[in-house]
């Protein structure tokens, strides 16, 4: 890709929070984690277009770099808000089998990929990822380390998902040694009525632990999950929780938007409807955070992340190096995307796949020494064009439109006619700038990226059921 | 691509090419430029469409019977031999405007195997009847000596490339290579699309695939090219052709 540069405008002001605009928007929309999004992906691909996917990549004269994902299903308790893939138990047991099956599926995909290409990033993410116990994560590790280059480089990005209430001291310091070096803590919200309607309760001082903990063993970044939107939430006792938490200094925070969809995911039934704070409450949730974050020296990345300034997330936006895939924010460019274990999402080249989504199909494939892929995608031209649109919109709040057009090809005014005449009507509102050589989103229009991005996305017809994504506030 | 609207591209489209020879976009690459009317249509009789090949489908193997002599039209081929071992060696790479097959011309068999790196499209001349032909158009044979001249010695360049120690020379010369040769036929040099793998590339030069991505990546890094999956443009041909042109004994 040719480097993009972020609009100065953007980058240098703060985020405007307008209640009343963003209020007007609050509609359902995808997150663009990938374009085109998950619920694109048909049967149609499957493990021999996923083969013949990875030999392409290595084809290039400088083959990208490779990112794995590993899923981790397990948790010990049911989080009631919780839309991920996992299975309950107190069992750890269970996990054993799974790594047996996740090391025969790093044995079966690490021999795709030429061994001179380097991971330079890996995610654990659950489901709990610290369910596993010390030998178990040292056995997954042993078996990546083993078929795949690790980089050995500091910039590489290790990270895994804590949950603090299963983890201490030591398990952070084997974490270390194992190799990681980001570590992302789940917290949602410190306040113990709102943790009792989750069934989610953690302390402060628990959570302190492992993040003192990260940064005596050398982690290179802290980020901590919040979400607002839950049962029982009031401005006051969140204002409480940041307070909390940006007393623990982390390099990141992401305040996710709470998307109440019981109907899809069957823990949230559990969640009572009527203690979830109305569209007004959570507003105001999400305009206080901004406020009280900015104002403790947190910048606005995007979405629901805020970076201190020093953090590579930040420094890697002021450059235009910001990118975004399946864990959010990045700074690593352009790496192919192995994804392991149950439900995880890969993206290889012009490709995304996911494996099978429930632990027997996973398990049944694998015995018969087939890849565990379920289905996938396979881009277009169009899909890439518009992609790259909506990834720049929403890393850079930019669009250099003859960069565009050198890049792909495309006469951008004849192309995104329609698109540009949608991002007119948001320009009345005040969420993008217009003009014959750029998009630039607005301060105002920061909160509302998702939005802007919908303008680009072929898939959104006007009877598109969107209500399989979540809220764009 | 079904609302996106390409930018209409500045050159010949290849791929929409020619029904004769009258019309072929590449015919000043294979025609004496007195050629016309009989004489184009003896030719005509003689030149076949070869059915389209996609990526990865052979020509003609090493080997085989009544070897023809093709011109690549759109597309690009590679051509290489079996080794005793069981690997393989690249010869060249093959793009349009070039001939493929002028290892049959002695015998009666091809000496080498061409293989499609993408869909490519080709035109057939059987040896047995273009020395016919030649014989009676004034000129062609003449033409075809030219031809076939260019193509020996573009593949001299191999040997010359591989008498390099220096990895990066060699990397170089080829780049260059493909430049001069893509500016033959209307292209912009300095975009370069490689349709042949990291281990293709690596084959025919010589090195391993780390080595290949090391110095495209040494190239970037140094602002002479740019890379984005098999697009190379290149930044400073200047720089390009000291690389290639310097001495094995300058470089430390």
């Amino acid at each position: 890709m040719l480097a993009t540069s972020p609009s100065p405008l953007v980058i240098d002001s703060l985020p405007q929070f307008d209640a009343e605009l963003v209020a007007r928007y609050d509609i359902t929309g995808p997150r663009y984690t990938s374009y085109p999004t998950a619920p694109q992906f048909h049967p149609g691909f499957g493990e021999q277009q996923l083969r013949a996917m990875a030999y392409a990549s290595n084809e290039d004269p400088i083959p990208r770099p490779l990112s794995i994902y590993v899923h981790v299903p397990f948790c010990f308790s049911p989080c009631f808000y919780c839309g991920c893939t996992r299975i309950i138990t107190r069992d750890r047991t269970r996990a054993d089998t799974y790594i047996a099956r996740l090391v025969d599926e790093i044995g079966m995909t690490a021999p795709l990929f030429d061994p001179d290409r380097q991971v330079v990033q890996l995610h654990l993410g659950g489901g709990t990822p610290n369910f596993l116990d010390a030998g178990q994560a040292s056995a997954l590790m042993n078996a990546l380390g083993q078929a795949f280059a690790l980089s050995p480089d500091a910039d590489r990005e290790f990270g895994i998902e804590i949950d603090p209430r299963h983890a201490d001291a030591e398990s952070i310091r084997l974490l270390a040694r194992l190799g990681f070096n980001r570590l992302s803590v789940g917290i949602q919200d410190f306040d113990e009525d709102v943790q009792r309607a989750v069934n989610r309760v953690q302390s402060v001082e628990e959570t302190r632990i492992v993040i003192d903990a990260a940064r005596e063993y050398g982690f290179r970044s802290v980020s901590v999950d919040l979400i607002h939107g839950l049962p029982r939430q009031t401005p006051e006792r969140f204002a409480k929780t940041l307070a909390e938490v940006i007393a623990l200094a982390p390099d990141r925070i992401a305040t996710y938007s709470y998307a109440h969809l019981p109907e899809r995911f069957r823990a949230q039934q559990r969640i009572r409807a009527e203690e979830i704070p109305d569209s007004a409450m959570r507003l105001a949730l999400l305009g206080q955070s901004v406020e009280i974050l900015c104002a403790a020296g947190y910048r606005y990345i995007g979405m629901d992340h805020f970076a201190l300034p020093g953090d590579d997330l930040a420094v890697a936006q002021r450059h235009g190096g910001l990118h975004r895939n399946f864990q959010g924010y990045s700074t690593h460019a352009e790496c192919d995307l192995i994804g392991l274990g149950v439900s995880a999402i890969g993206h290889l080249g012009r490709s995304f796949h996911q494996n099978a989504r429930e632990l027997p199909a996973y398990y049944s494939a694998l015995a018969a020494g087939q890849l565990p892929v379920q289905r996938g995608l396979m881009l277009d031209d169009e899909d890439v064009i518009r992609g790259d649109a909506i990834q720049r919109l929403m890393c850079d709040g930019h669009l250099d439109i003859a960069a565009f057009e050198q890049r792909h090809n495309v006469d951008f005014a004849r192309s995104f006619a329609a698109e540009i005449s949608r991002l007119r009507q948001l320009r009345q509102d005040g969420l993008v700038e217009l003009t014959p050589q750029a998009i630039d989103v607005t301060a105002r229009g920061r909160f509302l990226l998702r939005v802007i991005a919908m303008c680009f996305d072929a898939y959104l017809a006007p009877s598109a059921d969107t209500s399989r994504f979540s809220r764009t506030v | 691509m079904s609302t996106l609207n390409p930018i209409p591209p500045r050159i010949v489209n290849l791929h929409e090419l020619r029904q004769s020879c009258a019309d072929c976009a590449l015919s000043q690459l294979c025609l004496p430029a007195s050629i016309g009317g009989t004489d184009l249509e003896r030719l005509d009789a003689v030149v076949r469409q070869h059915m389209p090949l996609d990526r990865g489908e052979t020509l003609f193997r090493e080997g085989s019977m009544h070897p023809s002599l093709f011109v690549v039209r759109s597309g690009s081929l590679k051509t290489f031999v079996s080794l005793p071992e069981g690997d393989t060696q690249i010869l060249g790479f093959h793009i349009a405007g070039e001939l493929v097959g002028l290892d049959g011309l002695a015998g009666n068999r091809h000496q080498c195997t061409a293989e499609a790196l993408e869909r490519s499209s080709l035109c057939e001349v059987p040896f047995a009847l273009l020395s016919d032909v030649a014989a009676k158009v004034p000129g062609l044979q003449r033409q075809l000596f030219r031809v076939m001249s260019r193509e020996f010695g573009r593949e001299q360049l191999h040997p010359v490339m591989m008498g390099r120690k220096q990895a990066m020379s060699r990397l170089a010369i080829f780049l260059r290579s493909l430049s001069e040769r893509l500016a033959g036929i209307g292209h912009d040099p300095h975009e370069l699309t490689l349709s042949m793998s990291r281990q293709e590339l690596a084959n025919f030069l010589g090195l391993v695939i780390e080595t290949v991505s090391r110095l495209f990546s040494r190239l970037q890094a140094q602002g002479v090219l740019l890379v984005d999956r098999r697009r190379v443009r290149i930044l400073d041909p200047a720089a390009l052709a000291v690389l290639a042109e310097k001495a094995d004994d300058s470089e430390r």
